[in-house]
């Protein structure tokens, strides 16, 4: 048995998510603030039985916020399980409370926590005539957070995601309409009282970093202690005779010590010296009280580790961080076993943020190995690392967009080839794009290595900020990765950027070509026609798809960066550091001034070629500066991907113009203080952003950043 | 696991307990039959192995089970894997409220329809045809898997048919079960989705009935259903007396090992209880004049020698019947020395006995009775309103502690049901709360009314929101109201007292008035008959005729531990002039020598 799906209505940051699981490892994957500590909350309301009953007693702060008014609504958080057999007796007693019955058969089992108002609320709902909007909003200013119970209920089967199953079940807030308070049987029958589901399963939850040595220290959450308060539970009191006798002699040995007598008799003495004999205690003595019970002798034996020096093992708080980490995880994991052991037909072991607890290296390995039978692990990662080991087709991508949670599962649809394509492109590096809220996906390392740096320098805002990750490919096989981008996918932008290598020589053959132009020309036409080949492609596969774009240089990346404003003269200044020869570069310099293509893409390509690709752009980079002209395609593909700039984000890239243009002089004080001016009126919202590209084309006319500026 | 010293059973009640399998046992009058059951359930308490087991005892009433869970506790085994009750509570609670959502009629949500409620209904369904003299006594019925069985008369069926029919609409309409419908209902389920059975045939360890020969044919085939399911893991144990099969009216049969082993798929060990430690040999040896199943009895109690006094009377006629009563009741408390509690006066319908006890009430000031005539309310166990005064009615004490806390149990599971939320609730803080209520009220229905109110504005829930309880509420107040009203016109004016409300839960002290159904599973030192004529002894509807007097003669005489005294008065007339009732044929027929009462 496995949990298959966990959905959440009005749950914390999630207003409607599907979260889709696997049997075996699943991973959770999310920037910080996407959610994945609240799912977790959710899935522990129902499983963990470590979490205290109070815990299932919500408050406001547990709904949605993007609800805005809670009142009325309700919080939804179901589990569903696949994989169960009626057959085996163990799973009965569950699936007594869960169990969907399905054409004799139970396929399925459900297991949901509904916050929901008390049935008085919801009575004084359903009472209200349609449209009765004063009227509800009278109901609903009474209501509290003492208004709601917590109802547990199993074998539903409401979608409870799909808006219109809400509105059915709980009401429309906007037309007035509200069900019968009466016991809809869409959410299932009420869990019978003789049962607790999170007694039925083993779960055991490792939390993210923590103070480890605290815990350790800490006598209800040392794992130590855990593990050895199941064991001594155990101990066959015959085996324990022996250490019994021994702690009593060793009582009696202390309480001997004559130390011990002497301060006993002097006790005694002074007592007397200052009560008197009659108002003294008639007796008086001294206890070794060393406890012979297993379990408080099992709570002084503590865990020693040797990590540094050979020979030495220390105490906990001695060990270095990640050591420590290390030992907690593995006490964790050995109490799941231990867990797993009494009860096994469902286990689940909930693992956040284990890159948390262990060092880099160990994280590959970890999850690779960490794989027990009849047992389902999720766990939660922001590691590119333990991404990059996980099934994609296990994995669930939590993404924030504007305060909302969303889930998507990237394999959603595909292929097993497909599937199998997506994990060869995803190694460490490239598993980021799990990760990032827009995606650039480039061919190559010229691309990857000035792509930013263009950004950077031309805008002031380097593309993290921007929210857009650049992928590098290292290929055209494009469709293989972004094939994630999707509705039923990852919902998240994705530009790719290619080039359609139209050929910038003259390829008609002329007999006077020798065979190196006729190899050349060649090779252009096939460059030629392979890019317009991936262009349909591109463009085929696109279709419809508003979570992609496709964005081509003409000709090449180098080529086009090339032919753009003053570029040339950048390229002419490393020239020095491609060739040695003065001729060569006075010739090289010459083609690349020149006004045909021809002649300066020519000479770019072979300058390209000569020190590779990868290196002539780090050259490049060197010299990029705000003066830079970045092609439009790159541009069409970032702003793609990031989406329309916020006002926010366009005063920060002119604040940074701003600033250019004063430092280089170009604009005087007049002009950079009204431009301050106008940029912060525009900042505060007094002016919206047609005004402010106006009156900033004419403040600072020089700017070469006036040509992107007036293209918005 | 449960161990027993040597001597507090016999070997037949050591073998039935100790036999692994399934066990078809018969058992005869004060055979120990309860104490069998206790045993068997506290062996098989301690023998479960895992916490996701049950051990189910069906009882014919709550009072049995209440019985049977306190003596288990008091072997000092743990009962938290003990669920008892009645088939229709085992109904509710396993097959119905959990699998509610795949029963067209239930899915939407159900209420358990107050039997006043009911009899309020089916008579005013009953009017249009009362033409026909067809009244709401004539709408007796039951389901059996073939269908419904009406219990009226033969020229009565159409119209009962019709009756029902429209009854069973309106409670469809409303949302409502009644008890025959919670059987039809759970039998529907357990049928059409047979992993029902075979969920609970892996969560029930064992299954034990008591009164077998009760139980209707559906009853039967919805244990069958969960027997025969699955790995058939669950065990059967089945107790009862065939004999004793007085509720055929009613559908219940007395089924047999074999056809019950056929339908459930179930290999029964036969054995029996042939020990009766209740009663005299004389009396043992009287009424094995009815045995029509040839049981096996032998008198064992430790007083099997005593002197007992059998009586049979045809000479006294229908007005001086109080007067005779007077005198054995005083001929046994006085003469003989027996404690009033241990006397017990019989017959067969309510009618003779409501007006019989308040005449009585007059008659003997220095007595005290407890009757029918005497229950102010309605004991309509399932009414929320009945549950809660139990404990409202009685004090807290450290005898009652346990009981009182189980009722807690009770009402707290009964407001969860209706709906309301009792999460901040413990049987605990139920039982403070309902002790710090206090009233000064004397009239029992107004004390109650506030009590309850009160109770509910202290545990912070308003009743009147949730449907379930607000109709139990009517219900109960109403036919409490009705009755009280009755009785006070019919001369018993102390009937609304709180006192007398109070009395209701104590325990017995007075004499018994009881009808022969009634006095199922008790005994008495002394048992008084009467009205036992040819017509009500059996009922005049009863095609069984012979067979059901020699059980219901073999109920009455077994209830007896040392004397008896059998009344056929002259002088009742039946209908339609055809002269007075005679006695019941196969008690005027037992030769046997009769004492005469000094």
């Amino acid at each position: 048995m496995h949990i298959s799906k966990l959905q959440l209505v009005n749950y914390r940051n999630f207003s409607r998510a599907d979260v889709l699981f696997k049997p075996g490892i699943n991973t959770i994957i999310g920037e910080n603030g996407s959610g994945k500590t609240n799912l977790f909350r959710a899935i522990r309301l129902l499983l963990d039985d470590n979490l205290l009953r109070a815990a299932y007693r919500l408050d406001k702060g547990d709904f949605h916020r993007g609800l805005g008014d809670w009142r009325g609504h309700w919080i939804i958080i179901s589990l569903e399980f696949d994989n169960v057999s009626k057959d085996e007796a163990i799973q009965s007693l569950f699936l007594h409370g869960s169990g969907n019955i399905k054409d004799s058969d139970i396929g399925r089992a459900t297991y949901n926590l509904i916050f929901r108002p008390k049935a008085s609320v919801r009575a004084a709902l359903a009472e209200l005539e349609e449209g009765d909007e004063a009227g509800l909003a009278e109901v609903l200013s009474t209501v509290t957070i003492a208004d709601y119970e917590t109802i547990f209920t199993g074998k539903s089967e409401a979608d409870f995601t799909d808006p219109v199953v809400y509105t059915a079940l709980v009401g429309d807030f906007e037309t007035v309409r509200f069900p019968e308070a009466a016991y809809p049987p869409e959410i299932g029958g009420k869990i019978p009282g003789i049962m607790a589901i999170s007694k039925e399963v083993c779960f055991t939850f490792v939390q993210a970093l923590r103070d480890v040595v605290a815990d350790f220290q800490n006598n209800r959450a040392n794992p130590l202690l855990t593990l050895l308060k199941s064991k001594s539970g155990k101990i066959d009191p015959a085996d324990f005779v022996p250490i019994t006798t021994m702690v009593e002699k060793l009582n009696t040995a202390i309480e001997g010590l004559p130390d011990v007598t002497t301060i006993r008799s002097d006790i005694r003495t002074t007592i007397n010296d200052a009560a008197g004999e009659t108002y003294s205690p008639n007796s008086l003595s001294i206890k070794s009280d060393l406890s012979h019970e297993a379990d408080r002798l099992f709570q002084s034996l503590k865990l020693f580790v040797g990590e540094a020096e050979p020979g030495y093992e220390g105490a906990i708080h001695e060990l270095s961080l990640g050591g420590a980490n290390l030992i907690y995880l593995t006490l964790k994991l050995l109490e799941f076993k231990y867990q797993k052991a009494k009860q096994s037909f469902a286990n689940f072991l909930v693992v956040e943020e284990p890159e948390a607890h262990i060092h880099t290296h160990i994280q590959k390995t970890l999850f690779d190995k960490l794989n027990y039978s009849d047992t389902q692990i999720i766990y939660s990662t922001h590691s590119t690392h333990i991404s990059e080991v996980c099934n994609v087709e296990n994995i669930n991508v939590l993404g924030r967009n504007a305060g909302l949670c969303e889930v998507f599962q990237p394999s959603t649809g595909l292929t097993v080839e497909e599937v199998g394509n997506i994990q060869r492109y995803l190694d460490a590096v490239r598993s980021n794009l799990l990760f990032a809220k827009s995606v650039v996906l480039v061919e190559g390392d010229a691309e990857e290595i000035l792509v930013p740096i263009l950004i950077k320098k031309v805008f002031g805002v380097s593309l993290d900020e921007l929210g857009v990750s650049l992928i590098n490919i290292r290929s055209t096989g494009f469709t293989n990765v972004a094939v994630l981008f999707h509705d039923q996918r990852i919902r998240k932008r994705c530009a790719i950027v290619t080039d359609l290598d139209d050929a910038f020589i003259d390829t008609s053959p002329d007999p006077q070509d020798g065979d190196a132009e006729k190899k050349a020309k060649a090779s252009a036409v096939a460059a030629q026609t392979s890019g317009l080949q991936r262009k349909a492609t591109l463009a085929a596969f696109t279709k419809g798809n508003n979570w992609l774009s496709t964005h081509f240089a003409d000709y090449t990346f180098e080529v086009d960066f090339l032919i753009n404003g003053a570029n040339a003269a950048k390229v002419v200044s490393i020239l020095g550091e491609v060739y040695k020869s003065a001729a060569t570069i006075a010739t090289a310099k010459a083609e690349l001034e020149s006004k045909d293509i021809a002649v300066s893409g020519t000479r770019m390509l072979t300058m390209a070629k000569h020190m590779g690709k990868g290196w002539f752009a780090i050259l490049l980079g060197k010299v990029v500066d705000h003066h830079t002209i970045v092609p439009d395609y790159i541009l069409d593909a970032v702003f793609m991907a990031h989406g329309t700039p916020s006002t926010e984000v366009w005063a920060n890239i002119l604040a940074y113009r701003i600033g250019l243009q004063e430092k280089d002089g170009v604009a005087g004080p007049a002009a950079v203080a009204a431009a301050r001016g106008t940029l912060k009126t525009y900042r505060d919202g007094g002016m919206d952003f047609a005004a402010m590209r106006n009156a900033m084309l004419q403040a600072l006319p020089g700017d070469e950043l006036n040509e992107v500026l007036a293209s918005f | 696991m449960f161990v027993w010293p040597p001597g507090d059973l016999n070997p037949e009640q050591e073998a039935a307990i100790k036999e692994p399998g399934s066990v078809f046992l018969v058992a005869c009058p004060g055979s120990g039959k309860t104490r069998t059951l206790t045993y068997k359930v506290a062996r098989l308490l301690s023998t479960l192995t895992s916490e996701k087991q049950w051990v189910i005892a069906i009882t014919y009433t709550h009072r049995a089970a209440d019985e049977i869970e306190e003596r288990v506790e008091r072997l000092g085994v743990g009962t938290a894997q003990l669920w008892i009750g009645t088939i229709h509570s085992f109904c509710l609670d396993w097959i119905i409220r959990p699998y509610a959502i795949y029963h067209p009629d239930l899915r939407d949500g159900f209420k358990v329809i107050d039997s006043h409620d009911a009899e309020v209904l089916l008579t005013e369904l009953c009017a249009p045809y009362a033409s026909q003299r067809v009244t709401y006594w004539d709408c007796g019925y039951h389901f059996t898997p073939a269908g419904r069985v009406l219990s009226c008369e033969t020229k009565k069926r159409a119209a009962v048919g019709a009756i029902l029919d429209r009854y069973h609409q309106r409670l469809k309409a409303n949302r409502q079960l009644d008890y025959e419908l919670i059987l039809q209902c759970a039998y529907d389920l357990i049928v059409k989705n047979p992993t029902i059975g075979v969920l609970l045939n892996s969560l029930l360890t064992a299954v034990l009935v008591d009164e077998y020969q009760d139980t209707k044919e559906i009853q039967y085939a919805i244990l069958a259903e969960i027997l025969k399911a699955g790995d058939r893991k669950t065990a059967a144990f089945v107790v009862g007396d065939p004999n004793q099969a007085i509720y055929g009216s009613l559908g219940g049969y007395a089924i047999t090992a074999a056809q019950f082993g056929a339908i459930a798929n179930v290999n029964f060990r036969e054995m029996e209880l042939s020990q009766n430690y209740r009663s005299s040999k004389r009396i043992v040896g009287y009424f094995a004049n009815y045995n029509v199943h040839a049981t096996k009895i032998e008198a064992a109690a430790k007083h099997k020698d005593h002197v007992s006094l059998i009586s049979f009377d045809t000479k006294t006629s229908k007005d001086e019947l109080e007067g005779e009563l007077i005198r054995l009741i005083r001929h046994s408390a006085e003469t003989l020395g027996i404690p009033h509690h241990e006397i017990c006066i019989v017959a067969p319908q309510w009618v003779h006995l409501a007006g019989m006890t308040r005449r009585l009430v007059a008659a003997m000031p220095d007595y005290r009775f407890d009757g029918p005539g005497m229950v102010p309310f309605a004991r309509d166990i399932d009414n929320f309103w009945y549950k809660l005064s139990r404990i409202v009615l009685t004090e807290a004490s450290p005898g009652m502690y346990v009981r009182r806390l189980r009722w807690a149990a009770e009402v707290l599971t009964a407001l969860d049901d209706a709906g309301a939320n009792v999460s901040d609730l413990s049987r605990k803080t139920l039982l403070r709360e309902c002790n710090s209520v206090s009233l000064v009220e004397q009239d029992g229905l107004t004390y109650l009314r506030q009590f309850f109110d009160l109770l509910f504005a202290r545990i912070g829930i308003d009743y009147c929101k949730f449907p379930a309880l607000l109709d139990h509420h009517q219900a109960f107040f109403e036919s409490s109201t009705a009755r009280i009203a009755r009785l006070t016109k019919e001369g018993a004016a102390f009937i609304s007292d709180i006192a007398t409300f109070r009395r209701v839960f104590e325990t017995r002290s007075g004499i018994t008035l009881s009808t022969i159904h009634g006095v199922k599973g008790a005994e008495f030192d002394t048992v008084i008959a009467y009205a036992l004529l040819e017509g009500m002894v059996p009922h005049f509807a009863d095609a069984a005729g012979d067979i059901s007097a020699n059980k219901l003669l073999y109920v009455i005489a077994s209830r007896a531990k040392k004397h008896l005294h059998l009344i056929a008065e002259r002088g009742r007339m039946r209908g339609g002039g055809r002269g007075e009732y005679e006695a019941t044929r196969v008690l005027a027929v037992c030769g046997f020598t009769y004492d005469v009462v000094p």
